[in-house]
């Protein structure tokens, strides 16, 4: 007994260490920051490597290519100078706020969904991308709306806001729907071929990637998300340098035609 | 007042504790089912690979050789997303018990058989020459003594067990770690999620490991002719 409350004591007394620690996380300057990453000559990018469009590695050239690549180049262009200044980093939706905390990577641009609990974490820039929730069935079951999934099961991903969404949604139309959440796309997809999960789905632009002769995208879009860059709380003159970018990147033009580039919508 | 442990992610998570209730709830049922069942399958396979019979004997090899040898998120998965194209389609935690169980049942099995061949063999031969069975020599001789030495091991396959339920997060299982990686992921308020949820699965299973302890010393304290022999036995087996 005597040994388990010491056990526990010691236990407690690291959750206090790491809370103060997190609580008193020191700010340096903000341009600082800025050096260090001039410093070091790269800028550090967490990217999605399994979202055909947005972020993808070519398993065969091992290449990273993607619509959120090249605004990760052209932000290490506004800050380097030179646009393949840049260091990408593979992130899933587990380690993408970890690895912004303890400075592993400078910014995210990851299909990141801009949330006001999100906000509380981290700095987002302004919405580059906006796309609503779909929904990716097999051909086979023969659902035609969202109506038809009253009971079903839907594959949604951990971290990604559609699950609210389409809760919201049901909710609305008086349905009854169950959720299964896993860690990457191509897991849901393994589920819905195995008939585990009714439908699988993610944002619109995302699940596009996972269409095939067997599956088909229900018309059905909902609630708008928006997606932003994040870097860290502290780390403001790196958040204006990004929303700067982003901000010349859409009055210039440049944004739509990456945007056509990757023939997203 | 940012950073992985802020004060507001504390809060936030006080706030929503029925997620983590509900996941430590299915955690423990799903543990206290398998377990159950690892234990039924461990005797079994471990009494018939000790048994003189030969089928017997290939067949709990084969069990615990291929259970053993294979991961277990490969198991999971293979129930998971292999069978359905079967046609067969288990509800998840269904799975989680049979996974867990089969698995752990392997380890057991093979605690078991070492806990028996541990019991001299003369032990065996005097019962016989007095008149009793095989089972009856078994029943009272020598699985008499082979509890004691069975226990310490077969406690940490429990915890083992417990800890492993973990894996069912990524089958969508609804367990602790699941609703850890779903609740902690929607908002990124990782640093609570997981120092609580880590001491939750510490809740279940140090009490144990402190069993395991105390049955492992008290067996030591036991003055046999063999406890020489005994407590090497136990002591390889609590390293495998």
């Amino acid at each position: 007994m005597k040994k388990l409350i010491t056990i526990s004591a010691l236990i407690l007394t690291l959750v206090l260490t790491l809370t103060l620690a997190g609580c008193s996380s020191k700010t340096s300057s903000a341009s600082d920051e800025i050096q260090k990453i001039k410093d070091r000559g790269t800028l550090k990018v967490g990217v999605k490597v399994d979202v055909p469009k947005f972020g993808y590695k070519d398993p065969a050239t091992g290449k990273i290519s993607g619509f959120e690549i090249d605004i990760a180049k052209a932000i290490a262009k506004k800050i380097l100078g030179d646009e393949n200044k840049v260091e990408f980093q593979a992130v899933t939706a587990k380690t993408r706020g970890p690895l912004l905390d303890s400075g592993e990577i400078d910014m995210v641009a990851a299909t990141f969904t801009i949330t006001e609990e999100r906000k509380k974490s981290y700095n987002f820039s302004d919405s580059y991308f906006t796309d609503g929730v779909g929904l990716l069935v097999k051909k086979a079951s023969g659902f035609k709306s969202f109506k038809d999934l009253d009971g079903k099961t839907i594959g949604v991903a951990q971290s990604a806001t559609t699950k609210k969404a389409l809760q919201a949604e049901a909710d609305k139309q008086g349905l009854k729907i169950k959720f299964s959440e896993f860690a990457s796309y191509p897991e849901i997809k393994t589920a819905l071929t195995s008939g585990r999960v009714d439908c699988f789905s993610v944002d619109g632009a995302i699940l596009a990637g996972y269409l095939d002769d067997n599956t088909t995208i229900l018309s059905d879009k909902f609630s708008p998300q928006e997606y932003g860059i994040a870097s860290k709380k502290t780390n403001t003159a790196l958040a204006k340098a990004i929303n700067d970018t982003i901000t010349e990147l859409r009055n210039s033009g440049d944004l739509q035609k990456l945007v056509e580039k990757w023939g997203l919508k | 007042m940012n950073g992985p442990f802020a004060l507001f992610k504390w809060q936030a998570l006080f706030t929503d504790w029925t997620v983590f209730a509900k996941g430590f709830l299915t955690t423990l049922l799903v543990s206290v089912i398998a377990l159950l069942l690892a234990l039924v399958l461990g005797i079994l396979f471990g009494i018939f690979s000790t048994s003189k019979i030969k089928v017997l004997e290939a067949v709990s090899r084969v069990y615990v050789e291929f259970i053993q040898n294979t991961p277990l998120l490969i198991q999971v998965f293979f129930l998971y997303n292999g069978l359905p194209h079967l046609g067969v389609v288990l509800p998840v935690m269904l799975i989680g018990i049979l996974a867990l169980g089969i698995y752990h049942g392997a380890y057991i099995a093979e605690v078991v058989r070492a806990g028996i061949n541990s019991i001299n063999k003369g032990q065996l031969e005097a019962a016989l020459s007095q008149g009793f069975t095989y089972w009856e020599a078994m029943r009272y001789i020598v699985i008499p003594q082979a509890v004691k030495i069975v226990l310490p091991p077969m406690t940490n396959q429990a915890v083992n067990l417990i800890k492993n339920t973990s894996v069912l997060s990524i089958i969508a299982g609804g367990d602790l770690m699941y609703q850890t990686d779903s609740w902690s992921s929607a908002n990124l308020y990782y640093g609570p999620a997981y120092v609580v949820t880590g001491l939750l699965y510490l809740a279940l299973c140090l009490p144990l490991a402190t069993a395991a302890r105390n049955f492992e010393r008290k067996a030591s304290q036991v003055p046999e002719s063999d406890s020489e022999d005994k407590k090497l036995t136990y002591e390889e087996d609590a390293i495998a």
